[in-house]
């Protein structure tokens, strides 16, 4: 027994897999003719081995795709016979084009692919001419049979249930358009007619185009076919169209959004264009022949319809293998027919260019265009496009956005294929200024109409959705020449979507630090994904029913939110989107974010000026127990720790730069001179290991209570300051200063709810006289005196490196007291050392006003010290150490801190396991943090009156 | 030949890293000593058991099938584990690790069991990548880590049957759809041991379409 059939196929797989090994290692081209020469190899590839055996299977396929990696010009003539019309390699790889095992499908593409390659016109030729038709329409039959149940899938499924199954069979679909996709780009173009004739005729128009209009009612037409039969009548019902196969509207929707954004080939898009654009019902009788007779000059006409082939493909090339009888090809393929009168050696000399010219509108088609514009102007309601109108009726959001989303993507997909003539969407969908035609008009009321609903509390449309409408907004709305055009009415629909988002932000505004973390988050979270719909419709989540729990896994923006966080990070996208276009349409720059512009930014490396800045010298202890000795600097939003510049006086290197927001300090109980400082990792990031986490020994006592209280206070700034910023962004009243002035109604006004200026300014940044700062600093910061600790610039630097703890302390006391700000600051007041952070808030420019206005409502910002703190990059031209680091063209998605190699920065290590119980975790981690850091903050109160007192007398 | 269960496997790194040798040791418990040549072997299976329990293992070796996007994007899917190798003595096959696990990570099930290994253990004298490289590369992305050597079979062994030892712990925790196919999981008929080729085999193509993929 076991030698019978064990054996059998045992010496099977030995023999393919020695053949496999032998053709693979064959680099000399004469061994290789000669083991192919005397057709060997082509009696092995027609074997009848035994298939239903798995391992066969496996090893006969690699040995065919082993072969066809073999093919070239000269080869060739070894596989396929000229004239015995045989190329086993070929036709006995694609019977197995639909094996259940997908390995076994992978490698029969690869094969294809692989002959189709070969630039070989007779070889070509008998793939067209004796294997196309069979092939290609077994092919679209069985990716249509797919499709079904995909279908399926999607009706079965609005829970959500079976959604690695759904995944699959998209993505497998998307394995099907992608192969069809590389066949057409190998540009064969009698191969490219044959495929692109039967993927409409067979597959696009019959079942997904059919699918867009409403089913006709079935049961009627047989009652009434039924009824004619007993009276002996004859109807014209067409029962075949009846009873053709259909997939929902939403499958239909997003099978055409894959076409157009897989494929490519002009003829097939282009023409699938026409038909959605312009066809009526009679694309069903005639298909998209006309269109397509513009492209393809000698065409197989394909019957229209979605149905199994007549014959399988192994019937088929069986009987069309070694017969040159061309007849039996029409007799397999039913319907088909042969048409088209030029030669084939013009069709084939064609170039690509000439074909490309044909992409473009023909006399006929704006004729056509033209007629069918006047007949819809003037007829109203009853148009001839039932695709199109299906298509922009999809659009209703008013109960939930599920098949408009599908509906965007196809606008979308179409809009931006490459082989789609844009001049000639143009036509249809927007026709600029004055006469805009009634699509247009349709199609921009709806988007405008999505972006009205948007904006809405609590409504029913997901982020991803308003993202493509404002994308396809902006596309359609504009003229050749990229200047918007709204109607008035349109324009205030726009604004007033705008202000309604604003207004729902701000009730999320809140001074607490979750509020601004999240703003931050979803900011960069945004910039860093911009809208890519090829990636969206990989997700076959957006098939089924918007949902809005998070735990089907579907990401944020592609479903509803869930709760109070989600809720107010999605007013926060909302807002920036409706922001942007706005912009957008009034040509407006944004100029209030990102809140940090990381330009004036201290980063890692910078080389900085600190003559007259208040330092307070440190020894950073890591985990690793590796000590530094440092200099900490605070400014405005940032903590720096600095090296002295070995080569120039008062200078400094920055080697480590944080985000003062994300500081959190404690001191240690046991250490009066310690603390231990962790700087997080601001911003979404699976990545919840702080940047820093270390214990900072100071000199003494006074010096850490003083570094803990400027931490502690730079960092409720830091985030005073930003709130402030985004108050300004929602213009809220009495947080404003001057509101950016928005069209209402089409109206440009200044909006007249401003209040007046209520508000101690964020920065005295004009008016600045030498010495103020300093005289700022004495006045506003009691305690900043005691810690200013200035380089002694009569020292070495090495000194300062290698003295011990307990005589720098004493050093650096009566540094600090002796030094003299005067000629430091006069130089830096020069308008070349002007650092752009400056010029931070242009309209701040009333001088300081603390003393005039006492009461404040909102806690304010006060102006930190380390005025004179500057940049290398804007006091010195050239900057020594890493002169890379300091040229402005960062990259836009800006590392909140950037660290160097050598310092503290804790290795990060990338678990896994905590992506998707990030948000949950984040949030309660956030809402810990500001809890501890609200405590600390109290007692520090009590703490600074104590501290103001002590530094007054020492200071003075 | 019946089994409980089939995983399927598909084998990936830079050409001469060893893949064929791996996957001809491992199912025949032959090296093939010849020097500088790829070998032609880009398929095995092979019977181990786990738990008590017969499986299948199968695995493909993909090579020479990138140069088409539709065919590079598919090969992934449908694997319920992944061998990643690389060659101890050539540091660039180390480098290239990342491009080939970002294209597994792109477009595979996101069970895929992943198994990076060093293979070429024995040349240890040309060494150029450190076995603590691997391991680091390892534990960043996650992945199982094993040195190799297909010449000597050290490690073969275990590299194969550790891998399947985690897709069956997966199938346990049910984390792993097994009545799906494409994931790279088949379930056996164990009721019908015998019988394994069924009459009328030349029958293959259009009749066993449906229920596919
Ligand atoms: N010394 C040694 N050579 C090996 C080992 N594995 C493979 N080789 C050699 O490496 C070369 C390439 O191996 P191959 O399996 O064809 O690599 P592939 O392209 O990845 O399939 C061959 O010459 C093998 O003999 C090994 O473990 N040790
Ligand atoms: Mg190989």
């Amino acid at each position: 027994m076991r030698q019978k059939s064990g054996g059998a196929s045992f010496v099977c797989v030995q023999l393919l897999q020695t053949l496999n090994i032998l053709f693979e290692n064959i680099r000399n081209e004469t061994s290789l003719y000669y083991l192919l020469s005397n057709n060997h190899v082509n009696s092995i590839i027609v074997h009848k081995f035994d298939f239903s055996d798995e391992d066969v299977m496996g090893y006969y396929i690699l040995f065919l795709k082993t072969l066809s990696l073999k093919l070239n010009t000269h080869t060739i003539h070894f596989f396929y016979n000229e004239h015995t019309n045989d190329f086993p390699l070929y036709t006995e790889a694609i019977k197995f084009f639909n094996h259940p095992e997908s390995m076994v499908r992978i490698a029969v593409r690869t094969i294809s692919l692989n002959v189709y390659k070969v630039q070989n016109p007779s070889m070509l030729q008998f793939i067209r001419d004796k294997t196309a038709a069979p092939y290609f329409s077994n092919l679209v039959w069985f990716i249509g049979k797919h499709i079904l149940e995909l279908d399926t899938c999607v009706r079965t499924d609005v829970d959500h249930q079976s959604q690695s199954r759904l995944s699959n069979l998209v993505a497998e679909h998307l394995d099907h358009l992608h192969y069809l996709n590389d066949i057409l780009c190998l540009d064969i173009v009698d191969l490219n007619a044959v495929l692109t004739e039967h993927l409409l005729h067979k597959l696009f128009v019959p079942l997904y185009i059919f699918s867009l209009t409403p089913a006709p009612p079935l049961s009627m037409a047989v009652v009434t076919q039924n009824l004619a039969a007993v009276l002996n009548k004859v109807v014209n019902i067409d029962m075949q169209e009846m009873s053709n196969p259909r997939v929902s509207a939403v499958v239909a929707l997003y099978l055409l959004s894959l076409v157009f954004l897989v494929i490519t080939h002009g003829p097939l898009v282009h023409s699938l264009a026409w038909v959605i654009l312009n066809a009526d019902h009679s694309v069903f009788k005639e298909g998209a022949a006309e269109v397509l007779n513009a492209y393809i000059e000698r065409r197989e006409v394909v019957a229209l319809g979605f149905e199994q082939p007549r014959e399988s493909l192994e019937e088929a090339l069986d009987t069309v293998v070694g017969s040159s009888s061309s007849s039996l090809e029409n007799r397999s393929m039913g319907g088909e027919s042969s048409s088209g009168s030029s030669s084939r050696d013009t069709s084939q000399s064609r170039s690509v260019t000439e074909q490309v010219e044909k992409v473009n509108i023909t006399d006929e088609e704006k004729e056509k265009l033209r007629q069918m514009e006047d007949t819809s102007l003037s007829g109203g309601v009853d148009t001839n496009r039932p695709f199109l109108d299906m298509v922009l009726a999809s659009l209703d959001c008013t109960e939930n956005d599920y098949i408009a989303l599908l509906a965007l993507c196809l606008l979308y997909a179409l809009a931006n294929n490459k082989g789609v003539s844009p001049e000639w969407l143009e036509q249809v969908l927007s026709k600029p200024a004055k006469s805009s035609t009634r699509y247009n008009t349709v199609l921009v009321e709806r988007l405008l109409h999505i972006i009205s609903l948007t904006s809405q509390p609590s409504c029913r449309i997901r982020l991803i959705t308003l993202e493509i409408t404002l994308s396809l907004l902006s596309r359609f709305a504009r003229t050749s020449s990229g200047d918007f055009i709204l109607t008035e009415l349109q324009q205030s629909v726009l604004f007033s979507a705008r202000n309604q988002a604003m207004t729902i932000l701000r009730n999320f505004y809140k001074s607490e630090d979750i509020f601004l973390d999240l703003f931050e988050n979803e900011f960069t979270e945004m910039s860093k994904s911009p809208l890519n719909v090829e990636f969206l419709c990989m997700d076959s989540a957006i098939l089924l029913p918007p949902t809005g729990t998070p735990l089907t896994g579907i990401n944020f923006t592609r479903r509803l939110p869930c709760g109070e966080v989600e809720k107010a990070r999605r007013a926060i996208r909302v807002f920036s989107l409706l922001r942007k276009i706005c912009q957008e349409y009034l040509s407006e720059e944004e100029v209030l974010l990102p809140l940090t512009n990381p330009s004036n930014c201290v980063q890692v490396d910078n080389i900085l000026d600190l003559n007259n800045s208040d330092l307070i010298a440190c020894t950073v202890v890591t985990k690793d127990v590796t000590k530094y000795r440092r200099f900490l600097v605070i400014d405005t939003l940032q903590l720096i720790l600095v090296e002295p510049d070995p080569k120039r006086l008062g200078w400094g290197i920055s080697k480590f730069v944080g985000f003062l927001q994300d500081v959190e300090v404690v001191g240690d109980k046991d250490d009066s001179r310690c603390l231990h400082i962790t700087v997080h990792r601001g911003g979404v990031s699976n990545n919840r290991t702080p940047i820093l986490s270390a214990k900072f020994l100071f000199d003494d006592h006074i010096r850490c209570m003083a570094a803990k209280q400027r931490l502690t206070k730079g960092r409720s700034k830091a985030r005073q300051k930003k709130m402030y910023q985004i108050a300004q962004l929602l213009e809220i009243p009495g947080q404003m200063i001057e509101p950016p002035i928005y069209p209402i109604s089409g109206v440009r006004t200044a909006s007249t709810s401003r209040l007046p200026r209520e508000h101690r300014p964020l920065f005295s940044t004009a008016n600045r006289v030498p010495g103020f700062a300093a005289a700022l600093r004495r006045e506003s910061m009691p305690s900043g005196s005691v810690s200013r600790v200035q380089m002694a610039p009569n020292r070495s630097i090495v000194g300062i490196r290698n003295e011990n703890t307990q005589r720098r302390r004493r050093s650096s006391n009566t540094s600090s007291t002796s030094s003299s700000n005067g000629s430091s600051t006069t130089r830096e007041r020069s308008p070349a050392h002007r650092s752009p952070r400056r010029q931070e808030s242009p309209r701040n420019n009333s001088p300081r006003s603390r003393d005039n206005s006492p009461r404040v409502p909102r806690p304010r910002s006060e102006e930190i010290p380390l005025e004179d703190f500057q940049h290398s990059r804007n006091s010195s031209p050239i900057a020594r150490g890493s002169p890379s680091s300091n040229t402005p063209s960062r990259s836009h998605t800006p590392s909140r801190v950037l660290c160097d190699p050598i310092s503290i920065s804790p290795r990060l290590t990338s678990g896994t396991s905590d992506m998707n119980s990030l948000a949950p975790n984040g949030v309660s981690v956030m809402i810990a943090k500001e809890a501890a850091m609200n405590s600390e903050e109290t007692s520090f109160i009590a703490r600074e009156e104590k501290e103001k007192r002590r530094g007054g007398v020492e200071t003075v | 030949m019946s089994y409980a269960y089939l995983f399927k496997y598909i084998i990936i790194g830079d050409t001469g890293v060893g893949k064929s040798c791996l996957l001809l040791q491992f199912t025949d418990k032959r090296f093939q000593p010849v020097h500088d040549l790829t070998i032609g072997v880009e398929f095995g299976a092979r019977m181990i058991t786990i738990d008590g329990k017969q499986i299948k293992l199968q695995i493909w070796d993909t090579a020479g099938q990138e140069a088409f996007r539709s065919i590079t994007r598919s090969y992934y899917r449908g694997a319920a584990g992944a061998l990643l190798v690389y060659d101890i003595t050539r540091r660039e096959t180390f480098n290239h690790l990342t491009t080939w696990l970002e294209d597994a990570r792109q477009h595979s099930n996101s069970n895929m069991v992943i198994m990076l290994i060093g293979n070429k253990s024995d040349l240890d004298s040309r060494r150029e990548v450190k076995k603590e490289e691997g391991e680091a590369f390892a534990r960043e992305h996650g992945l199982v880590f094993m040195e190799t050597s297909a010449r000597t079979a050290a490690n073969v062994e275990e590299a194969f049957i550790n891998t399947a030892k985690e897709i069956y712990e997966k199938i346990q925790e049910g984390v792993f759809d097994i009545n799906n196919e494409a994931n790279g999981i088949k379930i056996g008929q164990q009721h019908s041991p015998t019988n394994p080729s069924l009459p009328g085999a030349g029958n293959q193509g259009g009749s066993t379409s449906s229920g596919c993929c």
